[in-house]
């Protein structure tokens, strides 16, 4: 997978959320390990120190030691718990002011994402792809279309579920600029794997500059073929379910296109954006993606060259 | 201890105990404002206001027996000042005669009568039929086919329905399903012009009435479950061309909004708000649909319209105030330009369309008489405006309402029951009233004699879910599940006699089904309505008390005309013929195993088959010689 | 190919080996259909004309009776000493089923009607018609079943005929009283598609295939608000015995 230039790491420190959930981690596991060693120690010292004969003594400074112990035990319990306590505030503090809302609704197997606003008028809709800005607080709705998914970009923050029927939310503070791969972390079907959300951390201003291009319609083909493309998707069935913003398209149950070539990959994280692989993806989506919901359109070399032309031209 | 206290001290405890029990209870008693609200009303004695609404002057006809457009006069109040049939002889009405239309589709239209012919424009597919009332046999004088194409019935929102025709200097002006309107000879039959203004491919049907006022013939478009971008067109009456169209939505140069445009409430300006109150495109497949009644005040030159529901039906999908739907808007009738606009469900969450007639009217006020218009809204409230400035004087519910708290006057917008606000993925239960709303398009009658308007209208709630709508032209927008249900009570259907001086309603007569017909007030102190189960009934203005009542073959939800035929006697006329969207579960054969049949409707009227069947029948009705 | 899943559709009553034999079988077939998916009955004939009638069974015996005797070779002395005989008697047979080919004014898809049996007897088949019912809006006109502005799907009429390829036939090419034509917007799978589940409305296939719940939110209302009733009434009903 070298088109995805990032890893995932839930271990990352690459959003706010992220870094408090690696922190406690990094807390417990050194905790944990200092008692690890500490028992080990003990349990070596114990085999080295084993009597051989019958009978028992009992030591008082080995009780002494056995009450320390349990007493040491008591009080880093309540220690961690006190940190997990303070570190949930912190997660919770960090999403008090969103900055941005933002409305992600997963289906089998995309991601339809919509940008929120009290003004209708800077409400978008895209696909497949996050866009956030880095150090601003997003806070992201969650819903289901049709079975359980789950929202989760390891980098930046933990899990959440979708469920059918159900609202539920999660914050992402970013801090550092990126691309980071986020995927469905619940199974939900045959194409549970390839159900990659391409999430771009960006400067405030790119982000600007980037919600700036996605409010705008697409722009009218230039060439003979990109028009002959774009009559085939608006005049057949691609326009059922597809919406591209600009023409006749209104599809809703299906991926936003109007800036679909400005996207890093094909069907959610499937394939990596290309000319070959739009084609590819178009020729038969059945082939690449088995059982997803967008049929085999029958379609001449002629008109699919041309719709793949016209789909490129959608920046 | 408890011997100490005595026997009596614990009796006196418990009493005290008992009584502070039974307050709590009163003190948390269900309400019931609905019941007390009748209790109220019962009680209250009726008023006899010394002041009394009376019908805009400026708009009045002379009676001249005839009934030449569906409202009657410009002013919309369905009043025929003919005094023949009064409370005393009305037992004694028997029908003269009859005219099968042979078409099983609802009936909505009402009759015209100009001179001594009477025309009946049917439902799909849009026949009109010139009767002659001179001879004793009402023989048949002309009958026009406009032959619409056939696949506009699929795409008629609900039933395939035409509201009737207008009658303006010797010629006949009707509107069909697939979007056309005609201009005949009325003495003849001949087709003078059509002009094609709907797309049936993306669902643009016309089922209204127009309005002839200036000599331009005023057209409103349907299409309102179908996303189809609303409008208002005005046709030469004379050569049938377009002389302007105001769009619904869009830019302010599409919908006519200019200098002169001054609505009264601050949400209203502002540069391009059909644009702007949309997501973005939004605008494009935005609905409102003028698909209702038009009035006409000739003193301002204004007309005054409502328009439909946005699309889709589903609010979260289009966020916004959604301008220019769901209102009333007024406009010049010889530029179009628009004068003023209220919108009574700003980003309306119901289906509560605007299209509801507006009754010119001239209220009583210290300063002489106030221009203003009635308006019984789909809301459930009845909004008394200015319609000079479009300012709401008051807004006071007329129907069972649960959905909206109240109008704020001051700022014009509704208060919605947030609790009653859907949510997409869920079904909010209970919301009343429905999606027809405290009243559709049914009109009402206003008579000067009493200063009543007689509103006949529903009491249905629903329970309503969203889910996420596709537009694909020319297939419904929805996005919305509903199921109706009566509303408190258990009664469907109600004719209401308000007062608009004094805000309140005078008497109710309640009525088991849907009432869809429309009203017609008498000079004899009459009110003629029918009901779905095919009772064509005539009350008395003043109390409200049922005179006289004939059944139908069918159940109708026209519009009674009252007319003097050509041997001096008044005659009262009404369509049979049940259907529409509260009777499509009879004239469409529709399955009432799905509650969400026909969008819910069919729900309500389960019994509706068992009760009446459909066919479209002309009755008309005199006293005997 | 345009099913989902993009072999033959998994539930096939007659199992895959025998799709697998009729496969084999097919290309021997002397004139290879150019679309082997769409009218297989053409395969069937001689290629003069096509003998399969189009409302057969689904699964007839995949090589019409002229052929068995060459195609599958078959040996044995009754076939070798009648053969000649029982091909001559069914020469006017062959030529009966030439005169159906000029009659014939069907559609592909009705044509194609055995196809539906793999669409109708498929669960994965109807869930995916489900969708597309509510996708495509056929929920606007025709509500879940019981219409509106469209007619009712659920009960036992059919205005253009209720099979599988009629209903596939008037989802794609309309029909003139307005149902629109969805032929350029879903495939033709997915027509026969929705047209299962058309057909599992009125509870026509098999029940173990249908689909257990609605894909809209649902309209009734929850059972714990049903109010409660004795199962039989307290007072047992008086019998109309006053007549006697």
């Amino acid at each position: 997978m070298s088109w995805l230039d990032t890893f995932q790491s839930a271990a990352g420190n690459d959003g706010q959320q992220s870094a408090l959930v690696s922190e406690l981690f990094a807390i417990f596991l050194a905790v944990t390990a200092l008692f690890f060693v500490a028992v080990m120690i003990f349990l070596i010292w114990a085999i080295l120190r084993r009597r051989r004969g019958e009978g028992e003594s009992r030591e008082p400074a080995l009780r002494r030691l056995l009450v320390g112990w349990v007493g040491l035990i008591s009080l880093t319990l309540a220690g961690l718990t006190l940190a997990t306590w303070l570190y949930d505030r912190g997660l919770a503090r960090a999403a008090a002011t969103p900055a941005l809302e933002i409305e992600v609704t997963a289906n089998q197997w995309w991601w339809d994402v919509r940008y929120a606003d009290d003004d209708a008028n800077w409400i978008f809709r895209t696909a497949n792809e996050l866009h956030l800005p880095a150090g601003v607080p997003a806070h992201i709705t969650l819903r289901s279309n049709d079975v359980i998914h789950s929202f989760w970009v390891p980098n930046l923050a933990g899990k959440q579920d979708m469920i059918p029927g159900r609202e539920a939310d999660i914050s992402i503070r970013p801090l550092r600029r990126g691309v980071y791969r986020a995927q469905c972390a619940e199974f939900c079907g045959l194409q549970h794997a390839r159900m990659a959300l391409d999430v771009t951390v960006e400067s405030p201003a790119d982000f600007i500059a980037w919600r700036a291009a996605a409010l705008k319609p697409a722009a009218a083909p230039v060439g003979g073929s990109a028009q002959a493309g774009q009559a085939i998707v608006t005049g057949r069935q691609c326009a059922s379910c597809h919406s591209i913003a600009g023409t006749p398209a209104s599809g809703q149950v299906a991926p936003d296109l109007t800036h679909f070539a400005s996207r890093r990959t094909i069907a959610a994280g499937t394939l990596p954006m290309s000319r070959a692989n739009i084609a590819a993806w178009i020729a038969d989506p059945q082939a690449v993606k088995p059982g997803n919901n967008m049929p085999k359109v029958p379609l001449t070399p002629a008109e699919l060259a041309a719709v793949t032309a016209y789909l490129e031209t959608l920046k | 201890m408890l011997k100490r206290l005595g026997v009596w001290t614990i009796f006196a405890l418990l009493l005290a105990l008992a009584v502070a029990a039974a307050a709590l209870l009163w003190a948390t008693r269900p309400a019931q404002p609905e019941f007390r609200a009748a209790i109220l009303e019962t009680l209250a004695p009726l008023p006899r206001p010394e002041a009394r609404a009376a019908p805009a002057a400026s708009a009045a006809r002379a009676e001249d027996g005839q009934w030449t457009m569906p409202l009657g006069d410009h002013a919309a109040t369905r009043f025929s000042a003919l005094a023949q049939i009064n409370p005393a002889n009305v037992a004694r009405l028997r029908p003269v005669f009859t005219f099968d239309t042979g078409i099983a589709k609802g009936h909505e239209a009402a009759p015209l009568v100009i001179g001594t012919t009477m025309y009946v424009v049917t439902p799909f597919p849009n026949i009109v039929y010139a009767l002659d009332l001179t001879r004793p046999d009402h023989p048949l004088k002309w009958a026009f086919r406009p032959k619409p194409l056939q696949t506009a019935q699929g795409v008629a929102c609900c039933d395939v329905v035409n509201r009737g025709a207008a009658f303006a200097d010797g010629r006949i002006f009707f509107n069909t399903l697939d979007g056309q309107t005609l201009a005949l000879d009325a003495a003849t039959g001949r087709e003078i012009w059509r002009t094609k203004l709907g797309n049936i491919a993306i669902g643009e049907t016309i089922t209204m009435a127009p309005l002839v006022a200036e000599g331009r013939v005023l057209v409103g478009s349907s299409g309102g479950e179908f996303g189809v971008r609303g409008w208002l067109a005005a046709l030469d009456a004379g050569s049938g061309a377009l002389a302007w169209k105001a769009f619904s939505t869009g830019p302010d140069k599409d919908v006519l909004i200019g200098p002169g445009f001054r609505p009264f409430y601050a949400s209203d300006r502002g540069r391009d708000l059909g644009v702007t109150t949309w997501q973005p495109e939004g605008w494009k497949i935005g609905g409102g649909n003028a698909w209702g009644w038009i009035s006409y005040d000739p003193q301002s030159h204004l007309v005054f319209y409502g328009t439909g529901n946005p699309g889709p039906w589903n609010p979260d999908q289009r966020p916004g105030d959604n301008k220019w739907t769901a209102g009333v808007f007024a406009r010049d009738v010889r530029t179009g330009e628009a004068r003023w606009f209220y919108q009574s469900s700003p980003h309306d969450l119901f289906d509560h369309d605007d299209v509801n007639e507006s009754v010119l009217l001239d209220l009583p006020a210290p300063g002489g008489p106030r221009p203003v218009l009635v308006r019984p809204g789909r809301t459930g409230f009845m909004y008394v405006m200015d319609r000079l400035t479009g300012q709401v004087l008051s807004a006071d519910p007329y129907a069972f309402v649960n959905s909206m708290r109240r109008v704020d006057l001051k700022t014009g917008r509704p208060e919605f029951a947030p609790e009653k606000e859907p949510v997409q993925g869920r079904v909010t239960r209970n919301i009343c009233p429905a999606a027809p709303g405290g009243k559709d398009w049914n009109p009402s009658a206003f008579s000067p004699r009493t200063g009543l308007l007689y509103v006949p209208h529903l009491n249905l709630c629903m329970d309503e879910g969203h889910s996420e709508a596709n537009y694909i032209a020319g297939t419904p927008y929805l996005g919305a599940d509903a199921r109706m249900h009566a509303g408190p009570g258990g009664n469907r259907g109600v004719l209401t006699a308000w007062d608009p001086v004094a805000r309140r309603a005078v008497w109710r007569i309640r009525e088991d089904l849907p009432l869809w017909s429309g009203a017609l007030a008498t000079g004899g102190d009459l009110v003629f309505y029918g009901t779905m189960d095919g009772l064509f009934k005539a009350v008395d203005a003043r109390s409200g008390r049922l005179l006289w009542q004939f059944r139908l073959n069918s159940g109708t939800i026209g519009q009674p005309i009252s007319y003097r035929g050509p041997d001096g006697r008044q005659y009262i006329a009404i369509l049979a013929g049940v259907g529409g969207w509260s009777g499509a579960i009879v004239s469409g054969a529709l399955d009432k195993g799905d509650p969400t049949s026909a969008l819910g409707f069919v729900n309500a009227v389960r019994d509706l088959p068992a009760r009446t069947d459909s066919g479209g029948r002309l009755y008309v009705f005199a006293l005997p010689r | 190919m345009s099913s989902p899943f993009r072999a033959d559709p998994p539930s096939l009553p007659a199992g895959r080996g025998r799709g697998w034999v009729r496969l084999r079988k097919k290309r021997r077939s002397p004139f290879p259909s150019p679309s082997p998916r769409r009218g297989e009955g053409r395969e069937r004939g001689f290629g003069v004309c096509d003998l399969s009638p189009a409302a057969e069974p689904p699964h007839p015996d995949p090589l019409p009776l002229g052929e068995r005797g060459k195609g599958a070779g078959p040996s044995g002395t009754a076939v070798r000493r009648y053969g000649p005989i029982v091909a001559l008697l069914l020469i006017p047979l062959l030529l009966a089923a030439c005169h159906r080919e000029t009659r014939d004014y069907k559609s592909d898809a009705l044509k194609a009607s055995d196809r539906g049996a793999a669409f109708e007897g498929n669960a994965f088949h109807i869930a995916q018609g489900q969708r597309l019912f509510g996708w495509m809006n056929c929920a606007g006109c025709h509500s879940h079943g019981g219409g509106g502005m469209g007619p009712p799907l659920m009960d036992d009429e059919w205005r253009y005929g209720g099979s599988m390829g009629e209903i596939a036939a008037t989802i794609l090419d309309g029909r003139p009283n307005g149902m629109p034509s969805f032929r350029s917007r879903i495939t033709e799978d997915q027509a026969w598609q929705l047209a299962a589940f058309v057909r599992a409305l009125s509870a026509q296939p098999r029940q173990d295939v249908l689909p257990s719940r609605g894909d809209e939110p649902r309209n009734t209302e929850p059972m714990t608000l049903d109010e409660r009733k004795p199962i039989r009434p307290a007072t047992p009903k008086q019998d109309d015995s006053s007549e006697e």
